[in-house]
């Protein structure tokens, strides 16, 4: 037995081509407004749905190895770069670089893939 | 607004303009911002038709916003430095009248959405045209400078506005939730790149495309001084050529007009050059400023105390801001 299809990033991207192209055309002013907000929830929502988790546990590993803290490595990151500890010219500068733009990517696949000339 | 409130600003108008004939008209909500809620008000004084805009806090206000009696402070001090604003007329501290303070102005005509107003060809005479006057009242707004008895709520002056720049922000994400790395990594990006400071003048600090009303004969309003403060005039210029606020157009000054153009009026008024790489400086500032309050603004929606859908895409706008920041930090795109 499974769920029953179509599953939720197809019913997503359903409904929200039937907000867009059937119910927008008939809104104007706030309305509209409102409509292609929850149009643009609606794409967040589906894309998030089928994205693949691996890279936030990825991300999390490598934190823990440039920062040498088991937990909350995300904060200790954050402190370190704050305390210059990855400044240009230091030892591990480059990989950090690596992993900011790695995770920063995935996450704009998601909120904003316009940026990485997606969507 | 119902009848009991329009009942008790209509006797407040009476007793702030002296008139006993006053006759409040239409009522219609102009903008519901994130922070301000502002209403059309047409009244009709001693006979006489007028066009008054009524400001008012929203139900939550950012804690770093401006109350409404400095806000009509600034607005009294840039409309005597000759910045285009809309006059102000009568303010109300007393929350009896509306439950919350408010300010009459002026209301102007003319377009001040983003989206529409990167598109036009026409409005101010062109987009050089633009973006050379909206340069000169960048301008005028910098020739107001501390010490001001008049805007003594701005406190003292910074010594180092870049800096203290810095030092703000990071508070900002140390009361946050979560740690924000690339944040972190733009902030310390500035931290060892600062320039020296300057001499302080009054900052608007959200002056950009969204925030400032354009009719076709040229501008008619800056408009939302409510987090103005003493700062370094290339925090405005930075904030306005920032590409987080041009709206998707590909003109570098405010998405409007060309960057030249906009340095170009802003130099003929202030009687001196603009300093590009300050002004690149503060644009990178202002991804990070702007990433910190969506940030907030999402977290007030997360906290369950104001649900609301533009609150929380308003978080998604931050991956951008980040990728944004990356890139004028010199990160490289392939990892």
């Amino acid at each position: 037995m499974q769920r029953e299809a179509p599953e939720g990033p197809s019913l997503l991207a359903t409904a929200r081509d039937a907000l867009l192209q059937e119910i927008l055309p008939k809104l104007s002013g706030t309305d509209a407004f409102t409509a292609r907000m929850i149009a643009n929830a609606m794409a967040i929502a589906a894309r998030e749905a089928v994205q693949d988790d691996a890279w936030m546990e990825e991300t999390r590993t490598t934190m823990q190895r440039l920062t040498g803290t088991t937990d909350a490595p995300d904060r200790a990151l954050a402190a370190a770069i704050r305390a210059g500890a990855f400044d240009p010219g230091s030892a591990h500068h480059a990989e950090v670089v690596a992993l900011l733009r790695e995770a920063t990517r995935m996450r704009c696949a998601i909120s904003a893939p316009r940026v990485l000339g997606k969507g | 607004m119902d009848d009991a409130r329009r009942a008790k600003l209509r006797d407040w108008l009476r007793g702030a303009t002296g008139a006993a004939d006053i006759e409040l008209g239409a009522m219609s909500l102009l903008s519901g911002g994130a922070i301000q809620q502002n209403w059309a008000l047409d009244v009709t004084l001693a006979g006489r038709g007028e066009a008054w805009v009524l400001r008012t806090d929203n139900a939550a206000t950012l804690a770093v916003s401006l109350p409404r009696s400095a806000e009509f402070a600034l607005l009294k001090a840039a409309f005597a430095a000759g910045v285009t604003v809309p006059e102000p007329l009568f303010l109300c501290d007393d929350t009896g009248v509306l439950g919350a303070p408010f300010f009459i102005m002026r209301r102007v005509q003319g377009i001040a959405a983003g989206h529409r107003v990167v598109k036009s060809e026409t409005l101010c005479g062109g987009r050089d045209t633009a973006v050379r006057a909206l340069g000169r009242e960048l301008a005028r707004i910098h020739r107001i400078t501390p010490p001001r008895a008049d805007l003594a709520f701005l406190g003292a002056p910074l010594d180092d506005a870049c800096l203290t720049f810095v030092a703000e922000q990071r508070r900002a994400l140390d009361r946050q939730a979560l740690p924000r790395p690339v944040l972190e990594w733009g902030l310390r990006h500035l931290e060892r790149t600062a320039p020296p400071p300057l001499p302080p003048v009054l900052n608007h600090n959200d002056f950009r495309t969204g925030n400032l009303m354009l009719a076709e004969a040229g501008v008619t309003a800056v408009l939302d001084w409510e987090f103005a403060a003493w700062g370094e005039p290339h925090a405005d210029l930075g904030w306005f050529c920032a590409k987080c606020w041009r709206f998707g157009s590909a003109y570098e000054a405010g998405g409007i007009g060309g960057r030249d153009s906009f340095y170009a009026g802003y130099a003929a008024e202030a009687g001196q050059a603009v300093d590009a790489a300050r002004v690149t400086w503060w644009e990178l500032a202002a991804h990070i400023r702007w990433a910190v309050i969506a940030i907030d603004q999402a977290a007030r929606h997360l906290s369950g105390k104001e649900t609301s859908l533009e609150l929380a895409l308003t978080g998604h706008i931050v991956p951008e801001l980040e990728w944004e920041i990356l890139n004028m930090t010199g990160v490289p795109h392939a990892a």
